[in-house]
């Protein structure tokens, strides 16, 4: 019975380990294919994507009247054309040279770096060559990539702009957060509607109850009108200017109603977001925006807040001091190659041996069966660390060869204790002893418990990733030893 | 003389040089800092065909001779080669052109060839995002000794705790610093190694301490019974 329940224990760990260093092969499309999951590994060990920013060093056409103002125009005017309305073409470097300073490069990469924590990546590394600002962004390559670089160079100027008159009312330096809320929308439909949240600063809430104060729709009744097709040269209504009022006039026989639009156009990056005008005035400094319609369906809700997230993080960051090019977006593979982490396997694996044989030479069989209990805990910790989607990085590994010498260490106290419970003849106090070296290890590995806890948390890949590691590593020491290996020895000891 | 070598204060005065020497390299010729972090220049060759780095890698060692240089491959066809060392002169650029060339059979030319200069990475964007994490986790560990082996004194347990745990860090920056090993992707591994080993050293230490306190108290109690 003794032999049978040690045989057994044995053949699962037999089974364990070719599972976890062999995998489990069947036939996908003539092909065999591992069906074990491959490790998630991190920047370092996987690769990133490399994304090279040039300052971009073209030129914009600018046309200008004859007070050197700005004319904001679609349509291409030949030289004719301009000098007949008194405008002169100037170009402008889309960086002028006052601009490319070492500040506003540190500037810029601030901001990317931003941008980048904003939306979720879990590790990237900026460098800045201060010569030339060329910035080289590397992040990891996973499904969020593509989103992440789409946003790296974005310039992120934020303008809310008179519709008509095209003047600034508000811009970047009046915003003091912007994030993504989503709530449920009002009765007659179902579905959950996605929103930009932008919060301004005192300066900006007071800009924008002004703007929504005169910027409204109003309906007038006009009462006493007597003759057909009247037409109103100029309303005013409160907060309203003429030059400012657009007019639709609606005549009856009766009476006529009048409805004055003044309208704001949101811009990011000179692209029209909207045009809209306020119902009521905004006295708490938020303006929400819709992001799509209101929808029940996950994937078009993911897409919304996915886009909404983008804008924000974009607008939230603050606008890029510079213009910037992408020069190019490639997936680079890490120098650190699979044949480095065989070496370090190999290495690993031959002192793992050395180990098992002091062991099996001071404990005899007690030694032996906790090596092999040994080689299941590891082959059980590397499925774990697969199937948990833990992202193996330099620091995890390190985690790895932590978590094994820590086990050694704790096998090495119980089987010393064993011991010594055996040469004093005390054999019914295994369990004793057992109970005894749990204690003792596991008081003195609290505060190491405590720092992998808190890594755990840690919204940086290679910390998280080290704090996991260790985490799963020292609940299977705790777990497993419990299970198997003091299982085996208390089996083995019995008479 | 056996005394002194098995003395506290010959410790004290090994780590104290040690200190000492680390300060004075790292003042003089600072940190070496590894190759993916310094100043580089980037070559990016296609090859039209998979290759093995340790033929890259032997062409580079002819070109760049002691120069370090870090090899990588491109995109998931891995037919191109990123090739980053510390820097590429025409000469050494059209040399390497040539003898891809005539390794892969390929049709490069040095003009088409672009080399690009990328920046370094500072040292402390290296270690700003474990600031915070190990500061939480520093001041967490130090309330918890302080509460488990309060009879030893919570404020000598939270002297003795801190003043360990930074002369630890201490002690391997100096060390990196004199060995000249780069600050790299294993700085951080490093320092991690160390601040566990340090935790293990100082609750077994304490565990010891608490254990000898109780024994005495146990003493002191059976004595006055």
């Amino acid at each position: 019975m003794k032999k049978i329940k040690i045989i057994t224990m044995i053949v699962l760990i037999i089974l364990i380990t070719m599972v976890s260093f062999f995998g489990v092969y069947t036939q996908v499309q003539n092909r065999m294919e591992n069906q074990v999951r491959d490790y998630a590994l991190d920047m370092d060990l996987d690769g990133a994507r490399y994304v090279r920013l040039s300052v971009n060093k073209e030129s914009t056409d600018v046309i200008k009247d004859a007070d050197g103002n700005e004319v904001e125009t679609d349509e291409e005017m030949t030289d004719e054309q301009l000098s007949e309305n008194g405008y002169t073409k100037e170009s402008v470097p889309n960086n002028s040279e006052d601009v490319l300073t070492v500040e506003n490069y540190d500037k810029t990469k601030k901001i990317i770096s931003e941008r980048l924590k904003s939306q979720g990546a879990g590790e990237y590394e900026i460098s800045v060559d201060n010569e030339t600002g060329d910035i080289l962004v590397q992040i990891p390559e996973n499904e969020n990539t593509d989103s992440l670089v789409s946003n790296i160079n974005t310039i992120g100027n934020f303008e809310i702009i008179d519709a008509d008159t095209k003047e600034v009312l508000m811009d970047n330096n009046d915003i003091k957060l912007v994030n993504v809320m989503y709530g449920s929308s009002s009765s007659t439909s179902s579905g959950t509607t996605v929103y930009m949240n932008i919060e301004f600063n005192k300066e900006g809430t007071k800009k924008l109850e002004n703007i929504s104060n005169t910027y409204v729709e109003s309906d007038e009744d006009t009462s006493n009108t007597t003759a057909d097709n009247t037409t109103t040269d100029n309303t005013t209504t409160d907060n309203t200017t003429a030059d400012n009022t657009t007019t639709d006039n609606t005549t009856s026989e009766e009476n006529t109603t009048e409805t004055t639009k003044k309208e704001i156009t949101l811009k990011i990056d000179d692209e029209e977001i909207m045009t809209t005008s306020f119902d009521e005035p905004i006295e708490n400094g938020k303006l929400q925006l819709s992001m799509g319609s209101s929808t029940t369906d996950v994937d078009t809700l993911q897409d919304n807040i996915s886009q909404a997230s983008s804008i924000a993080s974009v607008l939230d960051s603050g606008k890029l001091p510079i213009q910037y090019d992408m020069i190019s977006n490639e997936y680079i593979l890490s120098d650190i190659t699979n044949t480095h982490i065989e070496y370090l396997a190999i290495a690993i694996g031959i002192v793992l041996l050395i180990g098992f044989v002091i062991l099996i030479i001071r404990y005899k069989v007690n030694g032996l069966l906790s090596a092999i209990a040994f080689i299941g805990l590891i082959s059980l910790y590397l499925l774990v660390i697969r199937y948990t989607n833990v992202s193996v990085s330099i620091q995890g590994i390190i985690g790895i060869i932590v978590t094994i010498i820590l086990n050694y260490i704790f096998i090495n106290k119980i089987l010393a204790t064993i011991k010594k419970s055996e040469d004093n003849k005390k054999l019914g106090t295994i369990k004793e002893g057992i109970k005894e070296s749990y204690k003792e290890f596991f008081m003195k590995l609290i505060p190491i418990c405590i720092s992998v806890i808190v890594f755990c948390f840690i919204n940086w890949t290679t910390i998280s990733s080290f704090g996991m590691v260790m985490f799963w590593g020292i609940a299977l020491i705790a777990l497993y030893n419990y299970l198997i290996t003091a299982t085996m020895l208390k089996v083995k000891a019995e008479k | 003389m056996k005394e002194f070598i098995k003395s506290k204060q010959l410790k004290i005065i090994l780590i104290a040089l040690v200190i000492i020497a680390g300060i004075v390299m790292i003042v003089v010729k600072g940190f070496n800092f590894d190759l993916k972090y310094q100043d580089t220049q980037r070559v990016e060759l296609y090859l039209k065909t998979e290759f093995n780095i340790s033929d890259i890698r032997q062409i580079t060692n002819e070109v760049f001779e002691n120069q370090k240089v870090m090899i990588q491959k491109v995109e998931v066809f891995e037919d191109s080669v990123s090739i980053t060392t510390t820097s590429i002169s025409d000469e050494q650029k059209n040399n390497l052109v040539t003898k891809i060339n005539e390794k892969y059979g390929t049709e490069l030319t040095a003009e088409d060839t672009t080399v690009e200069n990328i920046g370094h990475t500072r040292g402390r964007d290296i270690i700003k995002p474990y600031i915070v994490p190990f500061a939480i986790a520093v001041i967490i560990v130090l309330i918890y000794l302080g509460i488990r082996y309060y009879k030893l004194s919570i404020a000598k347990v939270i002297a003795k705790s801190i003043g360990i745990m930074a002369l630890a860090q201490i002690l391997l920056f100096s060390v990196i610093a004199i060995t000249r090993i780069p600050i790299g992707r294993l700085t951080i591994p490093m320092v991690i190694l160390v601040y566990l080993l340090t935790l293990f050293g100082i609750t077994t230490k304490f565990e010891k301490d608490l254990s000898k306190k109780k024994l005495e108290e146990n003493k002191d109690k059976s004595k006055k019974k």
